[in-house]
């Protein structure tokens, strides 16, 4: 090796030499964008590279579909969480909307009638009964709900009394179970009677007005409200509106059917009249 | 001793789940239900079950839990039902024992008789005490009897079955 050297080593030299010269021009000709060898194995390799390259390409693509396929789902999960979070406080805003607009109602109607105190309360269940009308409510005796309360809509319709109370629950008969009895005033005429559940009547989910005097002049659509005799109800509370009028043939037994104001099939949150003038002074 | 009260607990667990089912789709879902006014009554339909398939005690053991139940759905603090359906599932019992072949067409019978019954009873207070015409009272009980006895297919079958075990 070293006699090779010794001997050769003037010829390496000189083509190491020719080598590093033509290696030089070669970059300066390309602008120092590659050398003469790359430029020489530029047209043999170029297709090859370009097939691993795209193969390459291909490859990672796939990688990345799968890798980013669970990053997707993911994102995909959050998003449909995201989505169920926000639908759910929709519904609850819904809801809050609706009690804010049953709660305006019912301040509107409260500011007129200060005199009253209300706790609003849900309907829990109907009675399966097919021959009575009355259901049960969420809050008894505890919430200061006591027997023979008065129970109406927001807008202070009156849907019906409470009859039987326990500590956390109430029954509500509706006005237009048949045992029902109120005493009512037509609004307008200012005749007096008595609102009472009819059975014939209840399946149409209206009631009657009896007891009326001849010389009470009722036309239809004329609004009955409760008279506050009896101590029961408070007064004025609306019960609903004159559907017709039936005359008898003695002229004693007239009755006024009545539409009630509310929807009493369809009630869901009802409002208990807890407090009154009437039972205050009745206290006192 | 311990195997009689393993038998008394099996009857616990399957009669107090299978009266809760018909209590609560007769208080809490076909109320809300109704055709033509009227909505079904399925707890008797129990009552007559175990008195067709297990005797007069099963009757009117089942027939006082029935009532206390219809009593509670019925939104009544009477006795009334618990009183009726538990001497209705005893006498029934005594007839089924005696006279009727346990099947679907005596189940049947049983069941319309015992709905009739049941009308009447629940129209009562409202003639006598209220004075109500009774021709539209005979009406809903007419209507009534009939969508409860749509009902008398599915809890046969569920009350036979209950009755095999207890």
């Amino acid at each position: 090796m070293k006699d090779f050297i010794t001997k050769k080593g003037i010829y390496i030299a000189i083509a190491a030499v020719v080598i590093a010269i033509i290696a030089a021009v070669s970059v300066a000709i390309s602008g120092g964008r590659g050398d003469l060898a790359s430029m020489l194995s530029q047209p043999f390799f170029r297709p090859l590279r370009s097939a691993v390259t795209a193969l390459v390409d291909s490859l990672e693509s796939i990688y990345n579909y799968m890798y980013s396929y669970d990053e997707m789902e993911a994102e995909n999960q959050e998003l449909r969480n995201r989505v169920a979070q926000l639908e759910e406080e929709y519904r609850e805003y819904t809801q809050m909307s609706q009690e804010v607009d049953r709660l305006r109602e019912l301040l509107g109607f409260s500011e007129t009638r200060e005199e009253l105190k209300f706790t609003p309360v849900s309907v829990i269940s109907w009675t399966a009964s097919n021959f009575a009308s009355s259901f049960t409510i969420s809050r008894g005796s505890n919430a200061g709900i006591e027997l023979y309360d008065a129970v109406v809509t927001s807008t202070g319709y009156l849907v019906g009394q409470v009859t039987g109370v326990t500590a956390s629950s109430a029954t509500v008969t509706t006005i237009l179970d048949t045992t029902m009895s109120i005493g009512a005033r037509v609004y307008e005429s200012g005749g007096t009677g008595v609102a009472q559940g009819d059975f014939q009547l209840f399946l149409d989910s209206k009631l009657k007005m009896s007891y009326l005097s001849e010389d009470d002049e009722i036309i239809i659509g004329d609004t009955v409200v409760t008279s506050g005799e009896g101590g029961l109800f408070p007064s004025d509370l609306v019960i609903g509106y004159v559907d017709s009028l039936v005359a008898s043939s003695s002229g004693l037994d007239d009755y006024a059917i009545i539409r009630p104001a509310a929807d009493i099939n369809g009630v869901t949150d009802v409002y208990v009249v807890t407090e009154t003038a009437i039972s205050g002074s009745e206290v006192q | 001793m311990g195997r009689q009260r393993n038998r008394v607990l099996l009857k616990i667990i399957i009669v107090v789940p299978y009266m809760l089912v018909l209590y609560i789709f007769q208080s809490m879902v076909f109320p809300y239900l109704k055709i033509s006014g009227v909505a079904p009554l399925l707890l008797p339909l129990a009552v007559a079950g175990a008195a067709l398939f297990n005797g007069r005690a099963a009757g009117g053991v089942i027939g006082i839990f029935a009532g206390i139940l219809c009593d509670l759905s019925f939104n009544q603090s009477t006795i009334v039902f618990t009183i009726f359906l538990a001497v209705a599932g005893v006498l029934l019992g005594a007839i089924c024992d005696s006279v009727l072949v346990k099947g679907f067409p005596s189940y049947l019978l049983c069941c319309t008789c015992l709905l009739i019954l049941c009308g009447f009873v629940q129209m009562f207070p409202l003639v006598f005490l209220h004075g109500v015409s009774i021709l539209p009272l005979i009406g809903v009980v007419f209507r009534q009897t009939i969508y409860s006895v749509f009902f008398t297919i599915p809890i046969y079958y569920m009350a036979r079955f209950v009755s095999r075990i207890i």
